[in-house]
């Protein structure tokens, strides 16, 4: 006859130590968790450290003034010329990536045959995943040049080729997210119009894409924010020069490039132009904040339709 | 497709179709013309010198060792942070965390995380690692300001292939007798790991590519050794094709063509070690 | 270890066991006892509560957050739910094999042998896996595959190989919820039969909605309905002269 062996040990002693380790466990997983909170806290607490003493220098009528020369005498922190070119290149991107991402979106959920679709949506990714230096190079001396064969009067650097570039770079996570909205339409519902005799182009945009709106208005959003926080490609393609203009032609100068800027020179710590660095970051971090919440929002609301 | 009879409407239907697959092919057409773009302007000048190399102001002279070691040192360090804290965060979240306050805190946080711009990251590391902790310019500053940026994608990812495993292991492993740690190490854990290696590997190409942070860190741009240890100076590749391709000279341009064709081998051989490891675990798994 | 044949003696019981789902009682007021090396079956028709009573006794029910109880399980007399007890204790002395069969997606060994790995067994691994194997009557059928992976055995086997992973934890009980509903009558054949060997050793309470099955493997039958205990008897007695007139339409097939 067998003895057990758990009863050689006294029962009690063993279970106690057991649960201790199995709670020293669970509290340093919970540490790793919580480390998202600390993180989103310590980058209030960073910026804000620099960008209040900022404020107190410099007006918030003054910071939202049309000329922005921190560097330079005269010095003057206003700080639109840089929203304005952030504000070029997304709308630039924007009239790219909105109907190609779509398109392709749609192309992807409606038409293409499996076996394309196991082409195409690893071709995405891997444009998903071409280092931003890599567009920013391309569109310096691919992109400038050939406009500058059709548009004469285009600068070396502009916001035009930086513009197309981040839509480029951001068409496969618009594709992407808009192809899951777009099959999530219950297939019920593409079969009750298919009934009433619609072809497949008018299925898919009176009945699909309106269906699946929301999602799709996120994607964007989200995207769109992504722009407004990409670094590298407007460094090196866009410029230097902040300026208030709507020409995609001219050279200008986005929130990002301008932060890049200053970190390659050499600013002491603690002055005046050290703290235009977190002031922008501020205004940078408090536009795409409220973009990702705004699509997470519209998300969570078109989530619960379909459920 | 038959071209008589159609009506109006189905013209158009068949023309729309048309233009969305051809704006969807465009986008292969767009990486093929960019490949080829970079490999004609840099292909002449990669040969052994540059790969083994140091940057100089003569860009027939110039070579990327320095930022190619410097890469494969961040990116050990990067991954040696964040694959068990990111693996961790999921675990609690997953199969700890009871729907409460302090789980959503949490969940908020990461998802908001993830789209914060890389340069603020950079701010972050700048003043926390650089200057509050005293790191100075170093990989260590480095590597720990991108486990940051990183965290979340490795998070997302981890979770989604830890919710994959089916309940019925859990119950039964529980049924054994086993502490929820115990279930997990064993058979939660080993079962989603190829799932949690690929979201490492999403996370890790992003790594490398990303070059805002670093510029922030002060990763320097004129590297002329090799970094030896955590606290060193380094540069990274993506920083070193930035300084070369600001340079007004053509030739730069060229030698930042041919760093770029180093950083997208790099990034291919990655990715090809990456996916043979999950295969291999995939398979491992069976047993 | 001496085997007590004839006399009854308690081991597992439920006392005024009350059961909340979200406030919506799923088990109400159930007394019962558990005698040792004997089988207990209880049967029901569907939704009657039996598998939320079963996953009482070995404190299942504490993964799902929306439970609650009130009353008591004694074991040998002591309460499984008092403060200081350990949960994963009671699992490893009363186990448990499911309706459908979860093996891990392991090696045949590998699945009996990580219950006793993880608690630090000092035997023979070896052994105490052929031994299980045995008792469940599988290793006949498995000893030459002992590296092949669990998922490649039938259902049949699989469940078997279920049961000799709980017996190879040495459990006092063994819980078994509605383990031949998916599997085929040959299957469900043999299972029973390794149920009458094992009850020699072990005590088995079997939830099951095959009241032909209840009739021929159990010595002890509870009938539940609606959450409430209706009879608990001797299976002769409470199939042939049921003492409820609800038992009696239920056991005749008139319903359920």
């Amino acid at each position: 006859m067998l003895f057990g062996f758990l009863k050689d040990l006294d029962p009690r002693l063993r279970s106690r130590r057991r649960q201790w380790k199995e709670r020293i466990i669970q509290g340093g997983l919970f540490l790793c968790a919580f480390l998202s909170v600390i993180t989103s806290f310590l980058i209030v607490v960073v910026l804000g450290k620099e960008a209040f003493p900022f404020f107190q220098e410099v007006s918030i009528l003054e910071f939202l003034g049309t000329t922005w020369t921190p560097l330079l005498e005269p010095r003057s922190f206003g700080v639109l010329p840089l929203v304005c070119g952030t504000f070029l290149v997304v709308v630039g991107a924007s009239m790219i990536v909105i109907p190609a991402g779509l398109s392709t979106a749609m192309y992807l959920s409606e038409y293409a045959s499996s076996r394309t679709r196991s082409v195409l949506k690893p071709i995405l990714e891997v444009l998903a995943g071409i280092p931003t230096v890599v567009y920013g190079y391309f569109a310096l001396t691919f992109v400038t040049p050939i406009l500058r064969v059709f548009i004469p009067s285009t600068q070396i650097f502009n916001a035009a080729s930086a513009a197309i570039v981040v839509g480029i770079m951001v068409l496969p996570m618009v594709a992407s997210l808009c192809d899951d909205a777009l099959r999530a339409v219950p297939q019920t519902l593409r079969q009750g119009a298919y009934a009433l005799g619609a072809t497949h182009f008018e299925v898919t945009t009176r009945v699909v894409v309106p269906g699946s709106l929301s999602g799709i208005v996120a994607s964007f959003v989200l995207a769109l924010s992504r722009a407004v926080g990409e670094t590298m490609a407007v460094t090196i393609a866009a410029g230097a020069t902040p300026r208030m203009t709507l020409s995609p032609m001219e050279s200008i100068q986005t929130m990002t490039a301008y932060i890049v800027q200053v970190s390659l020179g050499d600013t002491p710590a603690g002055t005046v132009e050290y703290r235009t660095l977190f002031a922008v970051a501020v205004l940078l971090f408090a536009i795409t904040l409220i973009m990702n919440v705004i699509a997470n929002r519209i998300l969570g609301r078109y989530r619960e339709i379909y459920e | 497709m038959k071209t008589t009879n159609l009506t109006a409407r189905q013209r158009k239907a068949y023309l729309f179709r048309l233009i969305c697959a051809a704006i969807s092919w465009m986008g292969i057409g767009l990486l093929a013309i960019l490949i080829f773009h970079v490999t004609s302007k840099g292909i002449s000048w990669l040969d052994w010198q540059f790969l083994t190399g140091f940057p100089s102001r003569f860009p027939e002279r110039a070579g990327i060792k320095s930022a190619l070691v410097g890469t494969i040192w961040f990116i050990s360090m990067t991954a040696c942070f964040s694959i068990p804290l990111g693996t961790a965060a999921a675990i609690y979240l997953e199969e700890y965390s009871r729907k409460g306050p302090l789980g959503y805190l949490i969940e908020v946080n990461i998802a908001n995380l993830a789209g914060v711009p890389s340069i603020v990251y950079g701010l972050l590391g700048l003043v926390i690692f650089v200057r509050g902790m005293e790191l100075g310019r170093s990989l260590l500053a480095g590597s720990l300001t991108m486990t940051l940026l990183i965290l979340p994608i490795i998070i997302i990812a981890a979770r989604e292939a830890i919710r994959a495993v089916p309940n019925s292991i859990r119950l039964a492993a529980f049924a054994l007798g086993a502490t929820r740690w115990q279930m997990l190490r064993f058979h939660v854990l080993p079962q989603a790991l190829p799932g949690i290696l690929t979201g490492v590997i999403l996370a890790l190409s992003r790594a490398i590519g990303e070059t805002a942070p670093l510029i922030m860190i002060g990763a320097l741009t004129y590297v002329a050794f090799v970094p030896e240890g955590p606290l060193d100076a380094f540069t990274v590749l993506p920083i070193q094709i930035f300084n070369w391709a600001s340079r007004p000279q053509e030739d730069f341009h060229h030698i930042a063509a041919t760093g770029i064709i180093v950083l997208l081998a790099v990034l291919f051989f990655m990715n090809i070690i990456a996916v043979s490891i999950r295969h291999h675990a995939e398979k491992k798994g069976k047993v | 270890m001496s085997k007590q044949t004839q006399s009854l003696l308690t081991l597992l019981e439920a006392v005024g066991v009350t059961i909340y789902y979200s406030d919506k009682p799923a088990v109400q007021e159930i007394s019962i006892s558990v005698p040792e090396h004997h089988i207990t079956a209880i049967i029901g028709p569907s939704g009657c509560g039996k598998s939320t009573l079963l996953r009482a006794f070995n404190r299942m029910n504490d993964f799902i957050p929306e439970a609650r109880m009130e009353g008591q399980i004694l074991y040998k007399g002591n309460q499984l739910y008092a403060p200081g007890v350990d949960p994963v204790d009671v699992r490893r002395r009363i186990g448990m094999v499911f309706q459908k069969p979860n093996p891990f997606p392991k090696s045949v060994f590998n699945n009996v042998a990580w219950g006793p790995s993880i608690n630090r067994y000092e035997g023979n691994l070896n052994e105490r896996v052929e031994l299980s194997l045995r008792k469940a009557a599988l290793w006949d059928e498995v000893k030459d595959r002992l590296n092949d992976s669990a998922m490649t055995l039938s259902g049949g086997q699989q469940q078997r190989l279920c049961i000799a992973r709980a017996l190879a934890m040495e459990p006092e009980v063994i819980l078994m919820d509605e383990p031949c509903s998916a599997l085929d009558p040959v299957s469900t054949a043999r299972i029973e039969d390794l149920m009458f060997e094992l009850k020699k050793t072990y005590t088995i309470v079997i939830v099951t909605h095959n009241m032909q099955q209840a009739a021929r493997v159990s010595r002890f039958t509870a009938f539940m309905e609606g959450g409430m205990l209706v009879e608990f008897g001797a299976t002769k007695q409470l199939f042939t002269r049921p003492v409820n007139k609800r038992t009696e339409d239920y056991v005749s097939g008139r319903f359920g």
